[in-house]
């Protein structure tokens, strides 16, 4: 087993212990704090596939901006009466059933599909040719995405005001 | 005197030898040299606090013409040693009532991804840790994942006044990091590198022979964009007049009121790492790095551009008065923000200008 390996399966274990807390957990701010430190994982996972601009956005995007948000949220909705709450609704066995037929699928075609066997190209930066690509070929779509968040933006102020327009 | 990062790479490398003439592969030789290397440069980052509270004890004291320390040690050198001391003896206090796993994660989240900010940062020749591409951004990004310590640290005490102080601090660290990342994308542009070897070694030309060509010296750009990154860092590093979070008179001391012993020292020693981040990244975004005459060598350059503006943020600290938690906020979204859109846009167009 290289280092590789056993880094990911490291990563890959942590996460899916941290994903189950995320979902588990009848304490939301500890459940927020599982969830930010698996998306930190997720980034060790993509610097683990060479993609570290990716990681470095994933960080400052995820686990510095979004969850800080998503922490101010849980700080308001927090409440005592939230610990006795049944987790579960009266779904639960069908989507059991179907979480459990999604699971054997992917099972399936992970033992009969042949997998490519490659190795992880070496880690090269990648910051410049994404820029590259942004700004050059990717422009329109890259902007067309920017104009969607400003229409949320725009959105949010909307709904945010207290008095009609 | 001599490059320490040249003398230590060598070092570095000749260990490396020896251990592959000893019998092992050349990968767990580098595994095991980094790893030394990692453990040196957090060793020398443990101890930049010792010297930056003694040092804000002394000026503070002389700017009020006070004396500071001066019973414990020749001047009071050894004052912070016995504080920390003192620190390490205190009982660990938990409140009632908080829950006593975000109260420790809390002071976890804060104070570890100080030391990982510090791979990339060249300190002078042959010194970044990691030649990292993305070096300014990982550094923006790792440091903002303190600022989810400290919202659990006023959540986890079960206290009004540091569930007060940790929302502030999370909105204040959340608002300036966008000016203050803004604030970089002119030098961004200009060097055309996010990596901070590229950016320090590309200021170590002259222009007309003598005029050092650091980013600051660049006319209208430079400045406004030091002017910012440096408001930007203030904020960040929650000092005065920033010190919304804290705030003594109004939160007690914020989302650190509840924290006694140890927890509350990592507290401190986060902040005041962050403050030597913020001035060790000035000096190589705008100063030059280790760029300077050569009777000096380039670490000492460095450390002393850096020292000059650990300085500034002492100096603001006695000259300005906190500003009210609204208005911090004004300021940042209403007067920082347009300031540094507007000046990405004389970046680049002086960058259009030039190469047209």
């Amino acid at each position: 087993m290289t280092l590789e390996t056993g880094i990911f399966y490291g990563l890959g274990g942590l996460l899916l212990i941290l994903s189950l807390l995320v979902v588990t957990t009848r304490n939301l701010f500890r459940g927020a704090l599982a969830l930010s430190t698996a998306l930190g994982v997720m980034a060790g996972l993509f610097v683990l596939l060479g993609g570290d601009f990716l990681a470095a956005g994933q960080l400052l995007i995820y686990v510095g901006g979004v969850m800080v948000l998503i922490l101010f949220v849980v700080m308001f909705v927090q409440t005592p009466a939230l610990f006795r709450a049944p987790q579960t609704n009266r779904r639960w066995i069908p989507a059991l059933v179907l979480g459990a037929g999604v699971a054997a699928v992917f099972i399936h075609i992970f033992y009969t599909v042949p997998m490519p066997e490659e190795t992880l190209a070496p880690a090269a930066p990648t910051s410049a040719a994404l820029g590259k690509l942004l700004l050059g070929d990717m422009a329109v779509p890259f902007e067309v995405v920017s104009l969607i968040l400003l229409a949320a933006l725009v959105g949010a102020l909307v709904f945010g005001l207290e008095r009609e327009l | 005197m001599a490059e320490v990062g040249i003398i230590l790479r060598q070092g570095v490398d000749f260990a490396r030898q020896w251990l592959v003439g000893m019998g092992a592969t050349p990968f767990q030789a580098l595994v095991a040299s980094k790893v030394f290397e990692t453990t040196v440069t957090i060793s020398v980052i443990l101890a930049i606090p010792l010297f930056l509270v003694y040092a804000e004890r002394k000026i503070s004291a002389f700017m009020q013409a006070r004396l500071g320390p001066m019973h414990t040690g020749p001047w009071g050198l050894l004052q912070t040693p016995a504080d920390t001391l003192k620190l390490f003896f205190k009982e660990d206090i938990v409140p009632q009532g908080a829950d006593p796993l975000i109260h420790l994660m809390a002071v976890v989240l804060a104070a570890a991804p100080v030391f990982v900010c510090f791979a990339p940062v060249p300190f002078g020749r042959g010194f970044p840790l990691i030649n990292l591409d993305t070096g300014i951004l990982f550094v923006f990004a790792v440091s903002g994942i303190s600022t989810l310590g400290i919202l659990a640290a006023g959540w986890g005490s079960a206290n009004k006044f540091s569930m007060l102080g940790g929302i502030r601090g999370a909105a204040q660290m959340v608002s300036y990091e966008i000016p203050r990342a803004l604030s970089v994308v002119p030098v961004v542009l200009f060097y055309s590198s996010l990596n901070l070897q590229t950016i320090a070694c590309a200021q170590m030309v002259r222009w007309h022979g003598w005029m050092p060509k650091w980013f600051i010296f660049y006319p209208g750009i430079g400045q406004i964009a030091f002017i910012l990154f440096l408001i930007a860092s203030v904020a960040e590093t929650n000092r005065i007049p920033f010190d919304i979070p804290e705030a003594e008179s109004e939160l007690v001391s914020g989302y650190h009121t509840e924290y006694s012993g140890m927890k509350f020292a990592f507290f401190f020693l986060a902040e005041y790492v962050y403050v030597f981040l913020s001035s060790a990244l000035a000096a190589t975004l705008f100063l030059g790095g280790g760029d300077g005459a050569a009777f000096l060598p380039s670490w000492v350059w460095f450390t002393l551009k850096t020292g000059a503006v650990i300085f500034l943020f002492l100096w603001f600290r006695w000259t300005f008065p906190r500003l009210r938690v609204d208005r911090l906020m004004q300021f940042c979204w209403q007067f920082l923000l347009p300031l540094a859109l507007v000046n990405i846009v004389l970046a680049a167009a002086w960058i259009t200008w030039k190469t047209a």
